[in-house]
């Protein structure tokens, strides 16, 4: 309602200068035109508010150069450098965009010259041009209505985001209560060399996830699980998965669900929040009734007359509350790509028997697959588990690239573009496939999807242009 | 257009009079729009905790026994004869203590234990029992071959008390015998107890126990009975794998107590296999003659006449 009166202002503006909503701080030429652009709005620094940025368009190698640093700087302390407050806040400030932008932008030192290269056609010209507009508005009195505007619009642009951030990971927020554990360092280099490309999907993946952690307040717990040698015998090798979750459980006492994610995975749609996505529909989404898919023609429910009804029961005591573990099916069975676990007396005892010596002795030589070869046989053999166990169809949380479960088009498993999918899984792509390029293939899907609105007008106004006028090769530079 | 209005203080001065006097007179309103609306909380406050304890918990139909008692009976093999003389026996018992009985039979379970050793039919019984009586709490299970010897105990007061609990729980012993080093906790508290086991002097005793029926039962009794155990051909089947169970996995053995052998399970003099202080003596509440029907020498008739006989006297003269 504040707001009412002003809009008069603000509508004569566009015609003085731009077409966007460009606010004329008197002192912040520099600001007004890369501050509002795309390209440099995620990396502009915290001093660019304050002082014009003499560089202009140059300003844009030193971005490139920052984000650069960013990673050398960041990987090897990715967990600890959120710690103070202030450190935290100044990255927010600082970025005046939703926080995808730079995840898309920044982590890869690859394309930083050919992303901006791709051009938006604004020039730092603009911003001089509106400050001459804001001294002649200097003269009238509704300068305070002006002035309070700018301060609303300045706010929401560099303070939403970090005030939003704050709150979902606040405990009102809800975000504390999701842990991610991301896989890293899978073997450590020890069984295969690591090369470029390896440490570029390990780079990019857990940036995405950091991103995607920050952006709702969840946790991120990047996980390293380099070939310890307690794991090295035979029959205890990749049970270290278990053991890294009762650790995080440990660690994050007051978090309800914990969600393992592999590396090779990348969150498409990072606008999607785990409560929201999964969690406040987990009952109409999930199937207990494992004859709804059943790759694995597990005869369900189980038929024991000594059973109790809960345990004949096809779906559990049909509670969506007593789901205590979430993953879903790929073709060939139980995906651990991606599930989710809530800490629970169940969860706990079910790690507790996940690796059992007596059993392992008798089956290593034909569980391939390890600890989901034993959570699908104990699901098969011991109804206390069926019970608490919800399955989600597998594009909520677990879609599939081609190549993984067959050559793709599959409605059920496999990716599709636009369609919503919210995290990609390119399981098995370290066999004979190409990780780094198939990451790099979603990376740049997400990019696409994730344009700010001012983006994809932009786009759509020159796809209408184009379409009407013909297409013109010369974008203008600067 | 509103920049052409008048300055705002003139406005704001007969508006802020204005609104002085309306809440003069509407103080009394908002006052009893306030308590309504404090009194709507309340109430709806009150209901829904109402129907949540109402819903929360499920209340046992009257007439539900406490605690179950069961016993696992091989009618084709067995002689009527002395399966009437098992069920009698517990009968009176559950009789005295207003208890219910939960009779068993193996064959009704052969099927799902396919070539495992028979003894196995121990897991799938209790979990039957906890189906079938789902409002009792805990569940005792006895060997067939076992007498309760003296049925003026009842099991609460002579074992699940809480301070009788507390009194007899075996802390930071091996939990298998002579020396394992799996050790019982040593800061278990009586109220996380679901199961309450004993050793004789090899190993646990799987022929009397007492388990709490909810999740941890369901849990256990399925681990207990996974195929991959009752493939594995342990040397004492169930008993062993019960052994492998409590030694690796910490959950479990976080709900067990371990009480001394006499407690529940006296072995009769002619039992091989009693620990230490672990043959009946008089007034002891079960007595088992165990290996009686693995050991060809031995008769199980025979050797429970004598204490039968011993049972019925006892019987008449209270």
């Amino acid at each position: 309602m504040n707001l009412l009166p002003d809009t008069p202002v603000n509508s004569k503006s566009p015609p003085m200068s731009l077409s966007r909503s460009p606010s004329p701080h008197p002192a912040g030429g520099g600001w007004s035109s890369p501050g509002l652009t795309t390209g440099s709005g995620s990396s502009t620094p915290h001093s660019g508010f304050l002082s014009p940025n003499p560089l202009g368009p140059s300003g844009i190698s030193w971005a490139a150069a920052k984000a650069k640093s960013d990673e050398v700087r960041g990987y090897p302390s990715f967990s600890t450098r959120n710690n103070g407050f202030f450190s935290r806040s100044k990255r927010r400030i600082s970025a005046t965009l939703p926080s995808f932008r730079v995840s898309s932008r920044s982590p890869n030192g690859y394309i930083d010259k050919d992303d901006f290269g791709r051009g938006r056609p604004f020039s730092s010209g603009g911003g001089w041009r509106s400050c001459g507009f804001g001294r002649t508005m200097l003269r009238r009195r509704r300068l305070r209505l002006l002035i309070t505007l700018i301060l609303v619009v300045v706010g929401y642009l560099y303070f939403w985001t970090s005030f939003l951030e704050r709150y979902r990971r606040s405990s009102f927020g809800g975000g504390s209560k999701f842990v991610i554990i991301l896989e890293s360092n899978v073997e450590g280099g020890v069984m295969e060399l690591k090369g470029a490309r390896e440490w570029a999907v390990e780079r990019n993946s857990i940036r995405n996830k950091q991103e995607y952690a920050r952006q709702w307040g969840y946790e991120l717990e990047v996980v390293n699980t380099l070939a310890k040698k307690r794991y090295s015998h035979e029959w205890r090798e990749s049970w270290e998965k278990v053991d890294i979750i009762r650790e995080t459980m440990r660690k994050y006492p007051h978090a309800e669900w914990f969600w393992w994610v592999d590396l090779n995975t990348w969150i498409v749609e990072s606008s999607y929040s785990l409560q929201d996505h999964i969690f406040n529909r987990l009952g109409e989404i999930s199937y207990r009734d494992i004859n709804v898919y059943n790759p694995l023609n597990i005869s369900h429910p189980p038929t024991g007359a000594y059973l109790d009804d809960v345990s004949r029961s096809p779906v559990g005591d049909g509670d969506p509350s007593s789901i205590q573990m979430v993953l879903s099916q790929d073709c060939s069975g139980f995906s651990l790509g991606s599930f989710f676990m809530r800490r629970s007396v169940w969860s706990e005892r079910l790690l507790d028997i996940w690796w059992d010596p007596v059993m392992y002795e008798q089956k290593h030589m034909e569980w391939e697959h390890k600890e989901q070869d034993a959570l699908e046989y104990l699901y098969t053999n011991e109804p206390w588990i069926r019970s608490h166990v919800g399955f989600l169809p597998q594009r909520y949380i677990n879609s599939y690239p081609p190549g993984a479960c067959g050559d793709g088009g599959d409605p059920d498993i496999h990716f599709v573009e636009g369609a919503g999918d919210f995290m990609v899984n390119l399981a098995g792509c370290s066999f004979g496939r190409d990780c780094w390029s198939e990451l790099w293939e979603y990376r740049r899907i997400t990019q696409e999807m994730n344009r700010p609105w001012r983006e994809r007008v932009e786009d759509k106004a020159t796809g209408l242009y184009e379409k009407f006028f013909g297409r013109q090769d010369n974008t203008p530079q600067s | 257009m509103q920049f052409a209005l008048p300055p705002r203080r003139n406005v704001n001065a007969p508006l802020y009079g204005r609104s002085s006097r309306l809440s003069l007179q509407r103080r009394k309103q908002l006052k009893a729009v306030a308590i309504l609306g404090f009194a709507l909380v309340a109430i709806y406050f009150l209901l829904s905790q109402l129907f949540y304890s109402s819903t929360g918990t499920p209340t046992a139909p009257a007439g539900t026994s406490s605690l179950v008692i069961v016993t696992v009976l091989d009618r084709a093999r067995w002689s009527a004869d002395y399966i009437q003389k098992i069920t009698k026996n517990r009968e009176e018992y559950a009789k005295q203590h207003g208890y219910t009985n939960f009779f068993a039979n193996i064959s009704d379970y052969e099927t799902t234990l396919e070539s495992a050793p028979r003894s196995w039919g121990v897991v799938p019984a209790v979990r039957h029992a906890m189906a079938a009586h789902p409002y009792s709490k805990h569940f005792f299970y006895l060997d067939a071959h076992a007498l309760i010897m003296n049925p003026s105990k009842s099991l609460e007061s002579h074992l699940l008390e809480k301070s009788r609990l507390d009194s007899l729980m075996l802390k930071d012993v091996p939990v298998v015998p002579p020396d394992s080093i799996i050790k019982t906790f040593s800061h278990l508290q009586p109220q996380d107890v679901d199961l309450i086991l004993s050793t004789d002097g090899e190993s646990l005793s799987s022929g009397s126990f007492v388990i709490k029926q909810g999740e941890f039962a369901q849990t256990f009794l399925d681990i207990w009975f996974d195929p991959l155990y009752r493939s594995y051909n342990f040397a004492k089947a169930e008993t062993h794998a019960l052994d492998h169970i409590l030694q690796w996995h910490p959950t479990i053995l976080a709900r067990l107590a371990l009480v001394s052998q006499r407690t529940i399970n006296a072995y009769s003099k002619d039992s091989s296999g009693a620990g230490v202080d672990g043959n009946y003596k008089d007034g002891d509440l079960v007595i088992r003659f165990f290996g009686c029907d693995t050991d060809t020498k031995r008769n199980c008739e025979k050797e429970m006449e004598p204490y039968y006989r011993l049972w019925s006297k006892r019987l008449k003269n209270d």
